[in-house]
């Protein structure tokens, strides 16, 4: 498979802030490259030095083996983050107006079908719903049939309804050979498009991999968690309990984390738990995801602020203020163990 | 897509943009309306008295095209190439085949279109409300007056690109072009002749783009009375050709400037 896009050594600051700090990664042709990280990581900065709309310190990129300002432009796609297209326009005359700037251009109506919203020939951007209007912009960046394309947190807004129908699209994409750049602090977006992963913190790229091979190698263990009650004492009573059961226990935030525990076991850790009397509200198994070996390689969780540090068994993440698309499949909630 | 239909494009795109805020349509055509009312209408003007408007009406018509010539296309394109940095609109556009040359052209193409209608507005209401006795208005020179009109426009289109390029703000670029604006259009031979200003004065009065406009337009339109159009043409020292020759030359200079500072890149 031939490298399509290459990042060597990229540093670039803006002022004292650094963004990307010597990041270098290949996509091969074809390839889903998801890139993932919180706000302020270098995500989009990487993003542009890819697409030769920023100029790094140092190091070099390169699209189809050229300079990214050299790259045929024909092939390239690109949806940048926060894009605010012309906000008067329907998402017809959208398609159509960028349609117009390429030498060869799909047919709109083609356009606007796959993006679904073929149906709706007066309303303007501005009118549109969230969901709508994203995929309007995607629509924007697939009238030239890219080659590449970049898509800078492309569902980042939009309701899980419309989340699930870009991962659709995208993924009827990566069928068609089409190779994506994608961003996003979404893990299970990551998980479900990916070939493969990058993990970016702090302007430094933490790990590549598959996200198996990610979740596999910096995931940790699977694991119950235990919601408890407010009283102060319950965590301490809990980590009683489980003394005996062999599996590792920590505390914190009013929680319970019990390391290793597989499938089979979770009976064995409730009646550890009731024959004790501890109170608990819920009780939560987990497997490890791309959100635990984010947070033990960088100490810090994509979504929210810094994580259990590397090490922690648990390893949950503060997901707050960002809407999610339910738990992820590795979740079994078990609710009402309160006694 | 040849450049042609990437401008075709861009400006077909813009011009809708802008004909569906009616807002700004409205007072895009209102302001020259209430210029000719306030001047025109209720100061009027007082030939031989001296002090402001102390010229026949025809004299002022210059003034009056050159105030939608400096300050619509200067607004407006600074703030599309704000607006257009805010959204992200560049960043997509630098991975499309549409060139930051092309880009001004369409914005330039759509803002003659608009000024040009503009600009007849100003002429039909001059003519109705002040007559057309001291204004030539031959086909010919309408022709030409379009052709100053076009080449001025696109300047102040490349000088808004490069407010637009250096203000971080529309706000920015409303203050900037505001402040560059209302000089130029007083101290450019448009409302205030250059006998009314200080000696040592008039020589800056050549660094500004529209004084070559003004001049230009008052030698192809103004007829004062006793009919010396022959003698107005060349009455600052230059006949109408060579103010187009300087304007041309300076809208060249304004607008490969103004394209070159269209953001590509953060």
């Amino acid at each position: 498979m031939a490298d399509v896009l290459v990042a060597e050594d990229i540093r670039k600051s803006y002022g004292d802030a650094t963004a990307l700090s010597g990041v270098s990664l290949s996509v091969g042709e074809g390839e889903v490259f998801a890139l993932i990280g919180p706000n302020g990581a270098g995500k989009t900065t990487l993003v542009r030095a890819l697409t030769g709309t920023t100029e790094p310190d140092s190091g070099s990129a390169s699209v189809f083996g050229t300079a990214p300002d050299e790259a045929d432009r024909q092939r390239l796609g690109l949806l940048p983050q926060s894009f605010d297209p012309p906000e008067r326009l329907t998402a017809r005359e959208l398609v159509e107006y960028y349609a117009g700037l390429y030498d060869e251009a799909r047919d709109p109506e083609e356009v606007l079908s796959e993006v679904g919203l073929d149906g709706d020939d007066s309303t303007w951007y501005e009118n549109l719903s969230g969901g709508q209007q994203r995929r309007t912009c995607v629509g924007t960046t697939l009238v030239n049939d890219p080659d590449v394309l970049f898509l800078d947190e492309p569902t980042t807004g939009i309701d899980p309804g419309g989340r699930r129908a870009l991962w659709s699209l995208i993924e009827e994409l990566a069928e068609r050979g089409t190779t994506v750049f994608l961003t996003t602090h979404y893990m299970e977006e990551a998980e479900r498009l990916a070939d493969r992963v990058g993990l970016l913190a702090d302007g430094e790229l933490a790990a590549v991999g598959t996200p198996s091979d990610l979740v596999a190698e910096y995931g940790g263990r699977t694991r119950v968690v235990v919601e408890t009650d407010s009283d102060e004492a319950t965590p301490a009573e809990a980590t009683d309990a489980l003394a005996g059961t062999g599996f590792e226990v920590e505390t914190g935030d009013g929680r319970v984390t019990i390391g290793g525990v597989e499938p089979e076991d979770i009976g064995e850790v409730v009646r550890a738990l009731n024959d004790a009397g501890v109170a608990y509200e819920a009780l939560t198994w987990k497997q490890p995801d791309l959100e635990d070996a984010f947070l033990r390689l960088t100490g810090r969780s994509v979504v929210g602020g810094a994580g259990g540090g590397a090490g922690a068994v648990g390893g949950e993440s503060d997901v707050e203020g960002e809407e999610t698309d339910g738990a992820s499949a590795g979740d079994t909630a078990v609710a009402g163990g309160e006694r | 897509m040849s450049a042609t239909g990437r401008v075709r494009a861009e400006a077909s795109a813009a011009w809708r943009s802008f004909a569906r805020r009616r807002t700004a349509v409205f007072f895009t055509f209102f302001f020259p309306v209430i210029l000719i009312l306030i001047f025109a209408v209720l100061v009027q003007t007082n030939p031989g008295g001296g002090g402001l408007f102390a010229q026949p009406p025809g004299y002022y018509l210059p003034g009056y095209l050159a105030v939608v010539v400096l300050f619509t296309p200067l607004s407006r394109v600074g703030s599309e190439v704000a607006r257009h940095r805010e959204g992200n609109r560049f960043e997509k556009l630098a991975t499309t085949p549409l060139s930051r040359s092309e880009w001004l052209l369409a914005h330039t193409l759509v803002n003659v279109a608009i000024i040009g209608l503009a600009g007849l507005l100003i002429l039909g209401l001059m003519a109705l409300v002040t007559g057309t006795a001291t204004l030539a208005l031959g086909v010919g020179n309408l022709a030409l007056v379009a052709v100053f009109v076009a080449f001025a426009v696109a300047l102040f289109c490349g000088l808004g690109a490069v407010l637009g390029g250096l203000a971080d703000s529309q706000d920015g670029v409303i203050a900037a072009s505001n402040t560059i604006a209302l000089p130029l259009l007083f101290l450019s031979d448009t409302f205030i002749s250059s006998d009314m200003l200080p000696a040592w004065f008039r020589p800056a009065m050549n660094l500004s783009p529209l004084t070559y406009f003004a001049r230009g337009v008052r030698g192809l339109t103004y007829q004062p009375p006793g009919n010396e159009v022959e003698t107005l043409a060349t009455a600052f020292g230059q006949t109408w050709e060579f103010q187009l020759g300087v304007l041309v030359a300076l809208t060249l200079v304004f607008f490969a400037a103004g394209a070159y500072a269209i953001p590509r890149t953060d």
